[in-house]
Order: structure tokens, then C-alpha cells, then sequence
């Protein structure tokens, strides 16, 4: 019982350790006040620690070193702060001549960190005598901290977006062309030439992608040929987008100038692997008993495949096609160099309808770059917080329109 | 006319022609992946012949010096950024990735999964331009701050904002490797005496080890080839760190180096046409590590049948 009442009081002092360290290694705050906090903690979490090993009877001898080592390691820094050792002056200057010095306030945290983080592990341990349970437990807590650790940057990465972004939209934003290097003015020549660049790209790389998922789910018959292509869809699939862009500007640049619709055509090449593979998984998940329902009605192939399994599996092609809107718009790599300029260009139009595709355009990702580039020289900083926002939305909101679609349908279709 | 259409009504001739017609629009869409790979290669062998002539591939490859200026082009600092940069932010990647997936699989109620796996896949979306510039300004004046470096723009950023960065794809296929373990090897497990967490190291893990290895490859080879978030945060010097271990100085990877120069590069210079080679090494290390990650797959498959 009193063990139990030790380990719990050194398990509740270990995450406050663990917790505090954390916060002081991310913020970076002076650690006047709390080193104090920190070595009140050092005592409890030696004493109660060994008061419950000491107490505590059916210790396994083999796992006492373990406790040994973690209390001398606690009393150690404890000393270290009481006698000076390790003072708010003290500080490791670049060791072993690496390019980085770590002061007062770096190393005490990581010390209380390491500290805190093996109290936990022996107060649970000795809080479950020394069992698989507490084994369990512990690290089921390491997997579960694991998680909302990421969830908490990934959930920090959009609020830190929207929250600095939201202040820089507004309709004069949307809807006029940037001046004096992006300083002034909005991004509305920006966000038109990044539509219409992702639309030339969903032109080109739609019809070759659903059709070669067409081909490879319902005519290849030789198993060797779908092996090939399927080969050569998952190589595409894995070209770093720089290699793209080099790709453009050799093949495409010589033959378009830098245009939008060398641009598209990259962007598009880009989209094929997903629009292919996204596509085949719906194809797959058609029965085949619509298919032969179908023949067997006396339809030809090219009939049952355009008027029953294109219809049934158009969600999940939908999603797929989607998912490359999203893809394309997000991509800055292939087309800095084979389709885009950063002053403000309004698209020209042929007929009214048709966008000059011979001319360069603008790209809200490569509007973005510049903008980093100009960040220390220019006041750019709330534009580019606005065009980051505008790109997200495009991007997530997409995604989030393929998501909602394939989970939609996930539950509807039950053949 | 032939055999085969003999007695086929004029409209059934016209299907006919139809159905051929379709089917091999058809099959020309589905060799265009071939035809593009073959062309990029080509493009960029062809492009990159020069530098290697030129420069000799010994020499091109493993030379000390990465100076423009002066035209002496060795790639070593950047292989060694670049590995760097790529086991440093597989360590963080596979750290933070797998354990998400373990808990998105195993711990999550339906619930919390419910809401928390489309929140990730939403995530593998967001632009790389966009993690550059959280990067420059979050990651990098913290490191500078807090480290008193010269300039927080260093191989460590680059290692850092790139296992962040590639945490969904590692997160969703790992997952999905765990789920497709048979849940009858989880049971017989728990049956016979084991706790969920050894349930789980010795059973589940091991039995989806090969999809989570291809996850891992698959990463190793998006992160080789990752842009945008590199250039703006690794600083984009190509010198040997000194000490080689020195995490904390600026470096160039093969990606940096390509995209930060080749604006400056004159069209039909060797400089131009060593971005070129550069771009030519990478595709094939990408596309190496590609291939094995699909052996891998295919392993699985033939392993668990479907899976």
C-alpha cells in the first residue's frame, strides 16, 4: 500500500518533469524560477524511489543496478545544479567542433528530460512489480504521447497557417494582380494562372490515366505486358519532381518556350501514376458479375465497360482524378523553370475562351517561393502568410473533397 | 474482307471496327508511362553525357569540391549531405511514424480513428513550399536561437522539417500493413496467455514487418527526392562539413543543389549540363530504391495472399 502511495507520487513528479522539460526545450525560456521547482523534484523522485525499493519486498535483485543507476543518475544532477557545477553562466561550446554551442538552459532540460523520463519508468515498473503489465503500460503511454506529439505538429502546422493567413485575405487580396515585387496588390493573376495550369494538366493527364487503368483492369490479357506497364506506372510514380523539371526544360522548354502548356504537360505526366492507380482500385472493386450480366445480354466489351463498370466505379475515379487536382496544384519544382514568371501576368485569352497557352504564367507556389526569398529584404510577410492560406485551401480542400467522396461511397456500395 | 467478319451485318462490322479502335486507344494510353519513362531517361542521359565526358564520372562523383564558379564539379559534399540529411530524417520519420500507426491501429477506438486517420491523409497533402516556409521561419530561428549557430539553415533542419514533413505516407501505409495482419494471428496470440503489447511486438509487428519495410523504402526514396522544403532550410552550401559528423552546418543536397542553381546556370553550360548529371544519379538511386520497395510488396503479397 505505502509503495503504492511512493510510486504514484514519483510517477505524478516524473510527468511534471517530463512535461516542464519539454515546454522549457521548445520555448526556450530563462530558467531561474523553475530549476529550483526542478530539484525539489530531483528529491522527491530520489526519495521516494528508493523509500519504495527499500520498502518494497519481493524486489527482483537483477533489476535493482537498473534503480541504482537512475537514482545515482538523479543525485548526480542534483548535485551538479547545488554546488555549481552547472550554473546559468555555464555553457559547451561547440564540442568536438560542431557548429551549434548548448547553454545552461538546453543542457539542464535535456538532463531533468532524461531524468524524468526514467522515474516513469521505474515507478510504473514498481508500481506493477516489475510485470509484462507494466511493460504494457508503459509503452502503450510512450506510443500514445508518440501520437499526440504528431498529431499536435500536424494539427499546429494548419492553425499556424490559417491564424497568421487570415488577416492578409480580403477581396482586394483575391482579386487584383501583385505590385512592386509582391508587396502590394494581391494574387488574383496568381490564383488564375495556377487554375488554369491545373486544368491543362487534368486535360491531359485524365483521359491517359483512366484509360490506361481501362486498359490494364479489362483488356490486357498477356500477364506480361501488365506487368511491364505496371512496372513503368510505379517508377513514374516514384521520379522526384526536380528530375521533372530538368525532364521539361530539356524536352518541353525547346519545343513550347516557357509556356503554360509545357507547364500542364508536366503536371500532367506528374498526375498519371496516381490517376492510374487510384482508378484500377475502383475498376477492381466492380464485380464481375455486372460485367457478364451485361456480355451476356449480347452488349460488346466496349459497351458493358462505358455504360455499366465506368459508371459504377466513377467515385472511385472521381476521387482519383481529385486527388490529382490536389497533387498538381501543390507541385513548385517542375515548373520553376519550364512554365512560370513572377511578374504579374493576366492571362490573355484567345477567342474569350481559350488561354494563350504559348505564354508563361503565374503559380501560387512559386509566387510563395519568391516571396520566402524576399521575406529579410521586403515587407512581404502578411502577402506571403496569405498566399500560403489561399495554396492550403486549394490543396486541403480538394483533398478533402476526394476524402469525404471515397468514404461516402465506402459505406454506400455493398454489392 | 476477312475470315473472321464473314457473315457480320454492315453494323456489326462497324462494332466491330469500334471495339478495335477503342482498344487500342486504349492500349496507347497505357504505354504512355513506358514512353515517358523512356524518354526521361533518355532526355536525361543525353543532357548529362556531356558532364561525364567532360568531368570523367570518377571524378564527377567523388570529387571534394562543388565550386561553379571555377567549373570544378564534385559531387561528394552532396552525397554526403544528402545521406546525412536522409538517416537523420528517416530516424525521426520512422520514430514518431511507426508508433502512430501502432496506435492508429491497435489502440485508437473506431471513434478517434475515425477522425484522426482522414486528418493525416488530409496532411500528406500540404504543399512542400509550404513546409519550407514554416520551416525558415519556425525551425530555423529556433535552432539559430537556441543553439547559437552561425545560421539555423543546417543539415539538421533539413533532417528534421523532412521526417516531419513525411510522417502521413510512413503513418498510412504502416497502418495498413498492420490491419492486414489476420486478426486469427492476434487472437491465437492473446488465447494463449500474451499481453496486448507483446501480442503486438511479437506478432502483429513481425507478421506486417515486410509492408512496413516498404513503407520505409518508399520514404527513403521521397525524401532523397523532396525539393522545395530542402533548398529553402539546408542552406544550399556544398562544402564538406567539418567535422563530417557536423549536423549543424549548412549543406547541399542533390535536390538543393539542382533547384538553387539552375536558374543561374547558363543554357548549354557545363555547369547546366552537371545539374543535368545530377538529376540523372538521383533518378537512379530513386529509381533503384523503387524497385526494391516493390519487390517488397510483392513479397508481402505472395506471403500473406492478398494482402
Amino acid at each position: 500500500m505505502k509503495t503504492k502511495v511512493l510510486s504514484v507520487l514519483s510517477l505524478a513528479t516524473a510527468a511534471f518533469m517530463f512535461v516542464s522539460s519539454i515546454i522549457s526545450l521548445i520555448l526556450h525560456p530563462t530558467l531561474n524560477n523553475i530549476a529550483t521547482i526542478w530539484q525539489t523534484c530531483l528529491i522527491i523522485m530520489i526519495g521516494s524511489i528508493s523509500l519504495s525499493a527499500f520498502i518494497y519486498r519481493n524486489m527482483p535483485l537483477d533489476k535493482l543496478p537498473w534503480l541504482a543507476i537512475d537514482i545515482v543518475f538523479d543525485l548526480a544532477v542534483f548535485l551538479m545544479i547545488f554546488i555549481g557545477l552547472l550554473n546559468p553562466d555555464s555553457i559547451i561550446r561547440k564540442p568536438f567542433g560542431l557548429g551549434a554551442s548548448f547553454d545552461y538552459d538546453i543542457i539542464l532540460s535535456t538532463l531533468i528530460l532524461v531524468a524524468g523520463i526514467l522515474g516513469f519508468k521505474d515507478s510504473i515498473n514498481i508500481l506493477y512489480n516489475f510485470s509484462a503489465k507494466g511493460q504494457e503500460v508503459m509503452v502503450f503511454t510512450a506510443i500514445r504521447l508518440t501520437a499526440v506529439f504528431a498529431l499536435l505538429i500536424l494539427g499546429g502546422i494548419l492553425f499556424v497557417i490559417i491564424y497568421e493567413g487570415i488577416w492578409a485575405i480580403n477581396w482586394e487580396f483575391l482579386t487584383t494582380p501583385h505590385r512592386r515585387l509582391g508587396q502590394s496588390g494581391g494574387i488574383s493573376t496568381v490564383i488564375v494562372g495556377t487554375i488554369w495550369m491545373v486544368l491543362g494538366a487534368m486535360v491531359i493527364s485524365s483521359p491517359l490515366g483512366v484509360g490506361a487503368a481501362i486498359f490494364l483492369n479489362e483488356y490486357a490479357k498477356s500477364y506480361r505486358v501488365k506487368r511491364i506497364i505496371t512496372i513503368a506506372v510505379s517508377s513514374l510514380n516514384g521520379v522526384p519532381s526536380v528530375v521533372f523539371g530538368l525532364f521539361g526544360l530539356a524536352f518541353l522548354v525547346t519545343h513550347f518556350g516557357i509556356s503554360l502548356l509545357s507547364g500542364s504537360i508536366i503536371l500532367g505526366l506528374i498526375n498519371i501514376p496516381t490517376i492510374i492507380l487510384t482508378s484500377q482500385e475502383a475498376l477492381k472493386s466492380v464485380p464481375n458479375s455486372l460485367r457478364e450480366g451485361s456480355m451476356a445480354l449480347g452488349a460488346t466489351k466496349w459497351q458493358t465497360i462505358s455504360e455499366v463498370v465506368i459508371p459504377s466505379a466513377m467515385p472511385g475515379i472521381l476521387t482519383g482524378l481529385i486527388m490529382g487536382v490536389a497533387k498538381a496544384s501543390g507541385e513548385t519544382a517542375p515548373i520553376m523553370w519550364t512554365a512560370v514568371t513572377f511578374t504579374a501576368t493576366p492571362m490573355q485569352m484567345m477567342y474569350g475562351i481559350i488561354p494563350n497557352v504559348f505564354q508563361p504564367v503565374n503559380n501560387l507556389d512559386y509566387h510563395l517561393l519568391n516571396l520566402i526569398y524576399f521575406l529579410g529584404a521586403w515587407d512581404v510577410w502578411t502577402k506571403a502568410w496569405g498566399t500560403a492560406l489561399v495554396l492550403i485551401a486549394l490543396v486541403l480542400g480538394t483533398n478533402m473533397m476526394a476524402i469525404l467522396l471515397r468514404n461516402h461511397y465506402r459505406k454506400k456500395i455493398s454489392w | 474482307m476477312c475470315p473472321s467478319c464473314m457473315g457480320l451485318s454492315k453494323t456489326g462490322l462497324r462494332r466491330r471496327y469500334k471495339e478495335h479502335f477503342v482498344e487500342t486507344l486504349l492500349f496507347l494510353s497505357a504505354i504512355t508511362s513506358i514512353v515517358v519513362m523512356i524518354l526521361i531517361f533518355y532526355y536525361m542521359i543525353h543532357e548529362s553525357l556531356r558532364a561525364f565526358a567532360t568531368i570523367g564520372i570518377f571524378n564527377l562523383l567523388f570529387g571534394q569540391k562543388w565550386h561553379p564558379v571555377g567549373d570544378i564539379y564534385g559531387m561528394l559534399p552532396l552525397i554526403l549531405a544528402a545521406f546525412i540529411v536522409t538517416i537523420l530524417a528517416l530516424i525521426i520519420n520512422i520514430g514518431v511514424g511507426v508508433p502512430l500507426a501502432i496506435f492508429l491501429a491497435e489502440l485508437a477506438g473506431p471513434r478517434s480513428r475515425a477522425l484522426l486517420k482522414p486528418a493525416i491523409e488530409l496532411l500528406a497533402g500540404v504543399p512542400s513550399i509550404v513546409y519550407g516556409f514554416l520551416g525558415i521561419i519556425f525551425l530555423v530561428s529556433y535552432l539559430q536561437d537556441s543553439y547559437y549557430m552561425l545560421t539555423g539553415r543546417s543539415i539538421l533542419a533539413g533532417s528534421i522539417l523532412l521526417g516531419i514533413m513525411f510522417l502521413p505516407y510512413i503513418t498510412t501505409i504502416s497502418e495498413d500493413a498492420l490491419r492486414a495482419v489476420p486478426s486469427e494471428f492476434k487472437e491465437g496470440s492473446l488465447a494463449l496467455g500474451a499481453s496486448r503489447w507483446q501480442t503486438i511486438r511479437y506478432v502483429t509487428i513481425p507478421a506486417a514487418s515486410s509492408g512496413i519495410t516498404a513503407a520505409i523504402i518508399l520514404n527513403i526514396g521521397s525524401i532523397i527526392g523532396e525539393t522545395m522544403a530542402v533548398l529553402l532550410v539546408v542552406g544550399n552550401v556544398a562544402r564538406l562539413p567539418s567535422p563530417i559528423f557536423n549536423i549543424f552546418a549548412q549543406g547541399a543536397t542533390f535536390t538543393s543543389v539542382i533547384a538553387g542553381e539552375m536558374g543561374e546556370a547558363a543554357h548549354g553550360s557545363l555547369h547546366y549540363h552537371v545539374l543535368f548529371a545530377v538529376g540523372f544519379i538521383l533518378l537512379i538511386v530513386v529509381s533503384i530504391l523503387n524497385i526494391i520497395a516493390d519487390l517488397t510488396r510483392a513479397r508481402i503479397r505472395r506471403k500473406f495472399g492478398g494482402y
